[in-house]
Parts: structure tokens; sequence; C-alpha cells
């Protein structure tokens, strides 16, 4: 899991915010590269480092830590180069392993996201064929491959040349961490550099080499690549997100549109197998051996929203930011009075009438998202659900795949385990729908159609307004594939469209009373273990509570079905467990209620999410929640996500990034 | 850019944000005096905020949707506006403009004061002509010179008012040190002021542009169709075909007009606002989230977010008298408030001038009139 990002332009430009004076994004590459750093650094952030394009080398700054703690020069003239911040996947995090990778002359830089899976074999060649390594990652062999595949190609090209020459008189280190380029002697001639002064390469085409070099690649990969005197980035992709955006007198690359929206909202999304080259005025794509048309899309969310404006986390900030997400979720698509809805999908009502099962597949937060789903449908629609962990996921059971609808759930619309999860039903025959977050996403290319939750761009690591916003996006589905079906009546389904109207408000509600839900946490900030429990709706709340308590506060957090709790867990409900539940409509707060009674006999404080009016005697704390029937317990967990950021900012944990966690997962 | 005030004269409005995220016509008073401030090519704002200031942090985050570098410092307590200005002394350059993030001014008053304060330095007084001058601090001019500053007075020497848009240098920063508390210990910059006054330090810019303040609940429709009438009408909802809209009206995202409803001039509709058949607006405004339900008649009213207006309910408008802060102010059109969360049941009646406190329940077939306390409920009798 790793952020990749390139720049190049025409050098115009004075890097002052007038972009009217010059290039898009100012002309100066630095600046731009590390700026789109920042921007992903959600995709990973155990080390950073750029490669910066220089006549006759390429500058390579790069350590371990966030962009930035990265020693950098104040300015560098540098029109072109590539960035990457880096999620350790091969090899620790250190300033050997941070990306740009080079090759043994220094003259070529590469940026990778994703994984070489047969890097050992291709290490092993080029060592014994003399070159060198310096880091222990699979991505150095891509320069070193691409050093090879450049010299080749060049010797045939000039009959020979100076090939060897060039190789013993660059001496310098090329593994240094900032390199200086004052070591190469002015004089000294790049090894793929014709002896024309244009700064051309004569015939060595570096798209041509680098199509022979990814076609010995196996495995995932988005690769930037600059060679030096050269103002162009070649990129490839394969199973990795990678996106170009096209502005005026510059182009940028990156593994997302973050990195470089602030500067463009012009961007061509890349196809598996596609190699392009991206220069100051041009971007030609290549696939399967021929130059190939990719279409221009314009992006129209804010990236500027994903900055912090004013909030100490992001998280906090996406927290209260969920009003105005879920109405941007439900705009135009909701006909109360009909009792549907209008989701632009392609999938014929047809194709939703016989369909058996609809399985959801997904991750983590998406996949509790999927367990609600699961429920709302069942209800609903009337039709038989399943939910798999996308990890975990076979299309087996003697399924019939061309009755099966499968609907992949993803915020970022990049998760490996759920791509390879959607592939394995699409390969099987099934008809796929992808539930993101992320316009373009692989996800939503691959699958045959694509519902999006429109919740905004998601930075902090814990998903939060992304989580109600897919509920909401599947509520939606509930209704479209119920009526479809014919198994939804409409004053049901218009009820059910009235209370997801009613959500946004409720919502803030709960945000209203934030102050509590801060005050309740730091009451309970020390404690041994919590425990999360509700029933049915409640259940897959319960789980989401937990998750997010887990993954920003490093506590002990279980979330599950409260009738779970005598079968074993109550053995661990001590004065020193508050026990978080859900009682409201959809999760049928009676029998829960039961559940907490015994809890409260063990002495657990017990802090309610409550719609249910018999609850208020047996509660420590007491949290209202308006009524909205069957979104009672989403409106709960907005409650449940305050109690966790609370809890971990009273520990002082480093709630946008909490150790050991990526946004979106690309690996699996 | 003063905004961490509470504005309890605006209650219930101000129980759950403060009073310059009050909707005016889709968008809070706040965005329309930074608008002004992006418009006079001004691109560094500092927000003092303090009240409810999630809820502003949340809609303009780091100002690049204005594109301003927008920088937040707060003011834990209320203790008067030269104290806020205080909060904001690391966040300034040497010369900065201060302005009430609750007036709607145009981008001229801006320009005017912060010429002035290039040519003569500070501080600059922003003055406009107001009639009702006894509501607001009254200046009292020689030239350009302020000789005189008088907080709401009895009798009006002038007509002439503190716009609340003020230039400042660093020295005020000593200044505001020196000032005396009032009696309710706040310290405020208008005293800060009259230490200048009294040196002859202060010079006053004219301006006759629009200055709109909203002091009352009752400001908020009238100020709503005024910037309807400058700004014209946006609808970005879903209307039904048999529904009627009368020009300017402002209908916003994710809103649906159904069948045969009429929403008359001045009327503003927020974000995933629900009008059901039949209904009738007229001089109102409804926050986003909120529903008026098929019948309902609504007029001259505040109907505030997430609020339900229950089917054929009738707020039938008009002029009333309303007490506020314990002071009777006649015949002003007040049709109602209904606060956020608040639900009006069904063919309720709500008499001229009520105003439905947050989270409140009327019960069906009501009739309500004067203030219904937040969270209360009005039971049928």
């Amino acid at each position: 899991m790793c952020g990749i990002i390139g720049y190049v332009s025409t050098g115009q430009g004075g890097n002052d915010g007038d972009a009217e004076a010059g290039a898009t994004g100012g002309g100066r590459a630095l600046p731009v590269l590390v700026d789109g750093l920042r921007n992903l650094e959600y995709r990973g952030y155990d080390s950073a480092g750029v490669a910066l394009v220089e006549d006759d080398a390429v500058s390579v700054f790069k350590q371990e830590g966030v962009i930035d703690d990265l020693d950098l020069p104040d300015e560098h003239a540098a029109a072109c180069g590539v960035g990457h911040t880096r999620w350790s996947t091969h090899g620790k995090p250190t300033d050997a392993n941070a990306h740009p990778h080079t090759d043994c002359t220094g003259d070529v830089a590469v940026v990778h996201n994703g994984i070489v899976e047969n890097y050992d074999r291709l290490r092993a060649d080029l060592e014994a064929a003399g070159h060198e390594f310096s880091s222990e990652t699979d991505t150095e062999v891509v320069p070193h491959l691409l050093e090879a595949e450049l010299a080749s190609r060049r010797e045939a090209a000039t009959d020979g040349g100076r090939v060897d020459d060039d190789a013993e008189t660059r001496n310098d280190d090329a593994n240094s961490v900032a390199e200086d380029p004052e070591t190469d002697g002015a004089g000294d001639a790049g090894a793929y550099r014709t002896a024309g002064a244009s700064g051309a390469f004569g015939d060595v085409d570096l798209v041509a080499a680098v199509e022979a070099v990814v076609d010995r690649l196996a495995g995932s990969y988005a690769i930037a690549v600059t060679v030096a005197g050269r103002d162009e980035v070649v990129v490839a992709r394969q199973d990795s997100p990678l996106v170009l955006g096209r502005g005026d007198g510059a182009n940028f690359v990156a593994s997302d549109v973050t990195a470089f929206v602030e500067h463009t909202r012009d961007v061509v999304y890349l196809e598996d197998g596609d190699v392009a080259r991206v220069s100051a005025d041009a971007v030609d794509v290549r696939n399967g051996g021929a130059w190939v048309e990719r279409e221009t899309k314009t992006v129209d969310w804010e990236a500027e929203a994903a900055e912090k404006g004013g909030y100490d986390h992001y998280m906090l900030k996406e927290i209260h930011e969920q009003p105005q997400a879920l109405r941007q979720t439900l705009s135009g698509r909701v006909d109360a009075v009909a009792g549907d809805v209008d989701l632009d999908l392609d999938l014929p009502a047809s194709v939703l009438e016989d369909v058996e099962e609809i399985q959801l597949v997904a991750c983590g937060t998406s996949y509790h998202a999927g367990l609600y789903a699961r429920r709302l449908l069942e209800e609903f629609a009337d039709v038989r659900v399943s939910v798999e962990v996308a990890s975990e996921y076979e299309f087996t059971g003697g399924r019939d795949p061309w009755d099966t609808l499968v609907v992949a759930v993803t915020q970022s619309g990049e998760t490996a385990d759920t791509l390879s999860a959607m592939r394995k039903a699409a390969k099987a025959g099934a008809r796929t729908l992808a539930v993101t977050n992320t316009v373009g996403s692989t996800a939503a290319r691959e699958a045959d159609d694509a519902l999006y939750i429109r919740a905004g761009p998601e930075i902090g690591v814990a998903a939060t307004k992304t989580f109600a916003a897919q509920v909401t996006a599947l509520s939606l589905l509930t209704v479209h594939v119920g009526r479809r079906r014919g198994t939804l009546t409409s004053e049901r389904a218009s009820h059910l469209l009235e209370h997801l109207r009613g959500l946004p408000g409720a919502v803030q509600q709960l945000l209203d009373a934030s102050d509590r839900l801060e005050a309740v946490a730091s009451e309970y900030v020390d404690e041994d273990a919590y425990f999360f429990v509700g029933r049915q709706l409640g259940a897959a709340v319960a789980l989401e509570g937990a998750l997010k308590l887990k993954e920003i506060a490093y506590v002990h957090a279980e979330g599950f079905p409260s009738g779970e709790l005598k079968h074993g867990t109550l053995a661990l409900v001590t004065e020193d467990t508050p026990v978080l539940t859900v009682l409201t409509d959809g999760a049928r707060p009676g029998e829960t209620l039961n559940n907490v009674k015994e809890v409260e006999s063990r002495g657990a404080p017990v802090i309610g999410f409550s719609s249910h009016d018999a609850a208020a005697n047996y509660l420590d704390v007491e949290i209202g929640i308006p009524d909205l029937g069957v979104l009672e317990p989403l409106v709960a967990n907005v409650g449940l996500q305050l109690f966790a950021y609370h809890v971990a900012n009273d520990l002082g944990r480093a709630i946008d990034k909490p150790r050991n966690l990526a946004k979106s997962v690309t690996v699996e | 850019m003063l905004a961490a005030g509470e504005g309890r004269r605006l209650e219930p409005l101000t129980n759950r944000r403060p009073k310059p995220m009050l909707s005016i016509a889709g968008q809070p008073l706040l965005e329309y005096v930074l608008e002004a401030i992006a418009d006079a090519g001004i691109d560094e704002v500092v927000f003092v905020v303090g009240y409810a200031r999630d809820r502003i942090r949340t809609h303009f985050g780091d100002g690049d949707d204005w594109g301003i570098d927008l920088e937040y410092v707060v003011q834990e307590k209320q203790l008067g506006t030269a104290h806020a200005i205080a909060q904001a002394e690391n966040a300034v350059d040497d010369r900065f403009v201060v302005l009430n993030g609750d007036r709607i001014i145009e981008p001229s008053a801006i320009t005017s004061v912060c010429d002035r304060l290039e040519r003569d330095g500070g501080p600059v007084l922003t003055v406009t002509r107001s009639a009702d001058p006894g509501a607001y601090g009254v200046v009292e001019l020689d030239g350009d010179r302020v000789v005189d500053v008088t907080e709401k007075p009895r009798e009006a020497t002038s007509e002439l008012v503190n716009a609340g848009v003020y230039g400042f240098e660093r020295s005020v920063f000593d200044a505001i040190e020196a000032t005396p508390a009032d009696d309710a210990g706040e310290r405020q910059v208008t005293d800060t002021l009259m230490a200048f006054v009294e040196n002859g330090g202060v010079t006053a810019v004219r301006y006759g542009g629009l200055w709109e303040d909203v002091s009352h609940l009752w400001d908020v429709t009238r100020v709503t169709g005024h910037v309807l009438d400058r700004d014209g009408s946006t609808n970005d909802g879903t209307v039904a075909a048999s529904a009627h809209l009368v020009d300017p009206v402002h209908v916003g995202a994710g809103t649906s007009v159904a069948a045969n409803a009429t929403v008359k001039r001045g009327c503003s509709l927020g974000e995933n606002v629900t009008v059901g058949a039949n209904a009738v607006l007229s001089n109102a405004v409804v926050l986003s989230d909120a529903v008026v339900a098929d019948g309902a008649v609504v007029r001259d009213a505040v109907i505030a977010e997430n609020a339900h207006v229950g089917a054929n309910a009738t707020v039938a408008g008009g002029e009333a008298d309303v007490i506020v802060d314990g002071r009777l102010y006649g015949d002003v059109r007040l049709g109602a408030v209904v606060g956020d969360n608040a639900t009006i049941g069904g063919g309720t009646t709500v008499a001229a001038g009520t105003v439905v406190g947050d989270e409140a329940t009327v019960d069906a077939g009501s009739v309500v009139s004067g203030r219904v306390r937040s969270g209360s409920e009005v039971r049928r009798g």
C-alpha cells in the first residue's frame, strides 16, 4: 500500500500560486510532489521520497518517516519528477527501502505501488549480471531491469557505443539518500544518452523499454519512471490504481486524484496493461502493443474538502460532515411520494426478478455496512442475502451464478481483497455491482454496475461518514431491488424512504450532543475492556463500534450480538468493562434489555444508545436516539464513533494515522 | 471575523448554532460576509469562533471554496468583542480589518476601510445611516474624524451608526489590554475605540450599501426576502410539474416539492426539505431536513432543521406583539418559529408570534401561541 505521484511541466511559472502566469502547478516539480504526497499520506506514511530530474542526473531525496520529516532543498529547478509515500510490504521502513529506487548508474528513478511477485528470481538474475542492489524491496528490480533494457537498446541503436566506459566512470554512490548532483561530472554523458545535445535519447524509447520490462513482472503494480535529462514520466499500471491529470503546460500522475486535484480536475484513468508517456504537453497511452485513446473525465469533488479546516483530526471533521454527506447520498435519488428510487443503474429489472441470492462482499467497516444492509434487504426486499468477508470469499455452495448478484462494498474501490472476491464472482459468471465512494476506481470500472455513495473524500483511516453513506446507499438499493422484484410495496418503501430522508437531521441531533459523549468518554477512558452489544441491526453497529475503538484507541473492544453474552463473554464482564449497547428500533431493545440486566448485576457500567422508554432505569448513561425506525441503529453508530474518537483523543492516540493501519488496503 | 457569539435574542434558532450560521436563502450569514471579503481582494481570514464552533468549521473547512486561507482561533468564553479580537493577536499582521460575522455587507465597505488604513493608519470605523439609530452605536463626526460613539442612546443625536467594520493596526492590542471591563465583565471594542476617539485618532469611512442585520427572529424572513430580491432564484431540488414556485425563491439540493404545492416569493427551502402536496408557503424559511406535510400552510415563519409541520397544520402568519428578553416588540411580522427537531402535529393551528422551542412536540389538532419551551410537549386540552 503506497502512494505515488509524478509531475512534468514546461518549467514555466513561478510557483507563487499565480497559475495564470505559467504551467499548471507552477512549473517546478518539488512543491507539487510534496503537496501531492501530503494528500496521499492516507495511503501509507512510514517512509517517503522524491526524485527530481536534472540534465545529467536524477536527484533523489528519501527517508524513513512522514513526508514532513523529509530533508529537502528549499528550492529545486527541476520541472519533472516523481514522489512516493510508502507502506511497507517487502522490507522494513528504512531510508534505503524508501522509494524512489534507482539503478546502478543513478540515472533511472522508479516509484512503485504494488507487489512484484517474481522479484526473487529477477533479482538473482540481475545480481548475476553484475547489478548491485541497495535495498530489500521488490521494487528495486524495476530500475535495474530498465537499466539493462535501456543499455541493450542503446547498444543496438548506436552499434556498441560507450556503455562500458560509462559504467566505469560512474562510480558515485547511487544509493546515497540525497545524491549530490555535483558529483556527476559535467562532461559525463549518462549511460543512455546519445551524443545529441538536445537531451533526446536517440532511438532509445523509454516507453518501449518500460513495456519490455513490465512484460517480465508478475504481480500488481503502478509504476512511474523518470530518467536523467528527460522531461517525461513513463508510467505503467497492472492491478494498482493510477490516474493521470491534465493541465496547461503540465501533466500529473498519481495513485489517486486527491494528490493533484487542487491543480486540475481533468483526469484520465488508466486501465490494466496500460503504459503511458506523460510529458508537459501530451499524454500518450499504449496497451497491448498499440497506441490507444483513453477518455478524459472531469472529477467534481473538492480536494480542499479533504483538508482539516479547524478540526484537530480528519476523523472528527468527517464525523461532523455526516449530515451533509448523507444529504448528498440521497440527493435526487428519492421519490418518497411514489415509494421508489432512481439510482441510475443499468441493472435490468429482469435480472433482479430472477435473483435467488444477493452476496455482499466487503472488508472491515464496509463488511459491517454489509451486515446492516443484509437485514434490510431480507426484510424489505424479501431476497436471500449472504455477507462474506472478501478475503474468505469463494464462489461455491452450488450457487447458480446466473441467479446470483454479487455486491462489492468498498469505500476506495481499490481494496485488494474485495477486488479479488469480485473477480472470482465475475469469473464464475455472476453479475457484479460495486458500491463505492470513488468514481473511476478499479471496483467501479470492473463491476457490471456501480452505485456511488457520494460521501466526499475521507482521509481519516478510521471510516466514519462512509459507513453511514454506505448503509444509506444500500438502503436505497434495498428499495430498488424490492420494487423491481415486486416484493416491496410502495407504501412500505415510502415509509423507509421517509426515514432515510430523516437521517441527516437525526444524525445532526446526535452531533449536537457531542459534548455529552466527550464527557462520557473521559469518564470511561481507563477501563480494562469494552463490550459492544446489540441485536439484529444493532449487532452490526456493535461490531462497527468495537472496531472503531480498537483501531484508533488501541484498547480491547469486542462487539457481538447481545444474545451471545451468556454463551461465553459474560465471564469477562466486570466492574471495569463498560458495556455499550444499542436499544433502538431494529435492534430488539426489549430482549437486549434482559442482557443489559445480566451485565448490570455483575457491576459493569452500561452506556445505552436508546429510543426504548423502558431502558432508562437500567443504564448508567443514556444517550437518546430520535425516532427513525430501522435507521435508529445507524444514528446510534454516530454516538459510538464520537465515543471512540474521544477515548482515543484522551489517550493521545494518532487518530488519523493509527499504528500499523493504512486507509485502503491494496494488498491481499 | 468575529463569529464566537451565541445570539441569545434569536433563541431557539441559536440553541444549536451560532448566530453567524443562521441560514439566509440557503447559505449562512457568515458566508455572505466571507464572500464580500473575498470580493474585496482579501485572501487571509481569521475566524474567532466560540459557541457551537463545530458548525462553523464543518461548513467552511479551510476556506478553499472561497479562495481564502482560513484560520480559526477560539474564544473559549464570550467576554466581549474586544476580548474576541485579542484572541487573534498571534494570527494577524501589522494591519487588519475586523468585521462581524452576522451582518451582510458589500465588498466596498471593506475596500474603503483598507484604503483608509493604508493612507492614514488606524483605527478606522465604518459608519452607515440607519432608520433606527437608537438600536446601534450612534456615531458623531467632525469631518472624517469620530468625536463620539454612544451605544444605544435613548435619543439619537445622529442617524449615523457604527457599521461594525473596523480597520486596526497592532497598537489596538495594547489598547484592548487597557480597556476596562463593563458591568457584565466583558470588554467591548467600542470601549477600546473610545480611548482612541478621545485622542482624536479614529477616522470614519462612510458606507451606503447593503447592511443587513439579523437581530431578531423576524429579521430572518425579512433579510431572506431582500437577499432573494438581489440574487434571484435558485432551484436545485425536485419540483412536481403541478407545483407552483413564484420567483424569487431558493430551493436547495435534494429538496422535493410535491404536487400542487405553492411556494411564494421570498421563500427559502434548505437541502433535503420535503414539501407535501397542496402545501402553501409564503414568506417562509424552511431549513434543511425539515418536513412541511401535505396541505400545511406556513406563512411568515421559520421552520428550523429537521422540524416537522404536520398535515393541514396552519401557521396563520401576520403581525404580532413579541416579547424578547423582557422587551415588547409591537406588530412585528412573525407567523411562527418552529425550532430544530420540533414536531407540530397535523391540523394544529399556530397563532401569529408563536415560538416553538427545539425538540418540542405539539399534539395533533392543538392551538398554540406564545412561547413553547424547548423539549416540552404540548397536549391537546
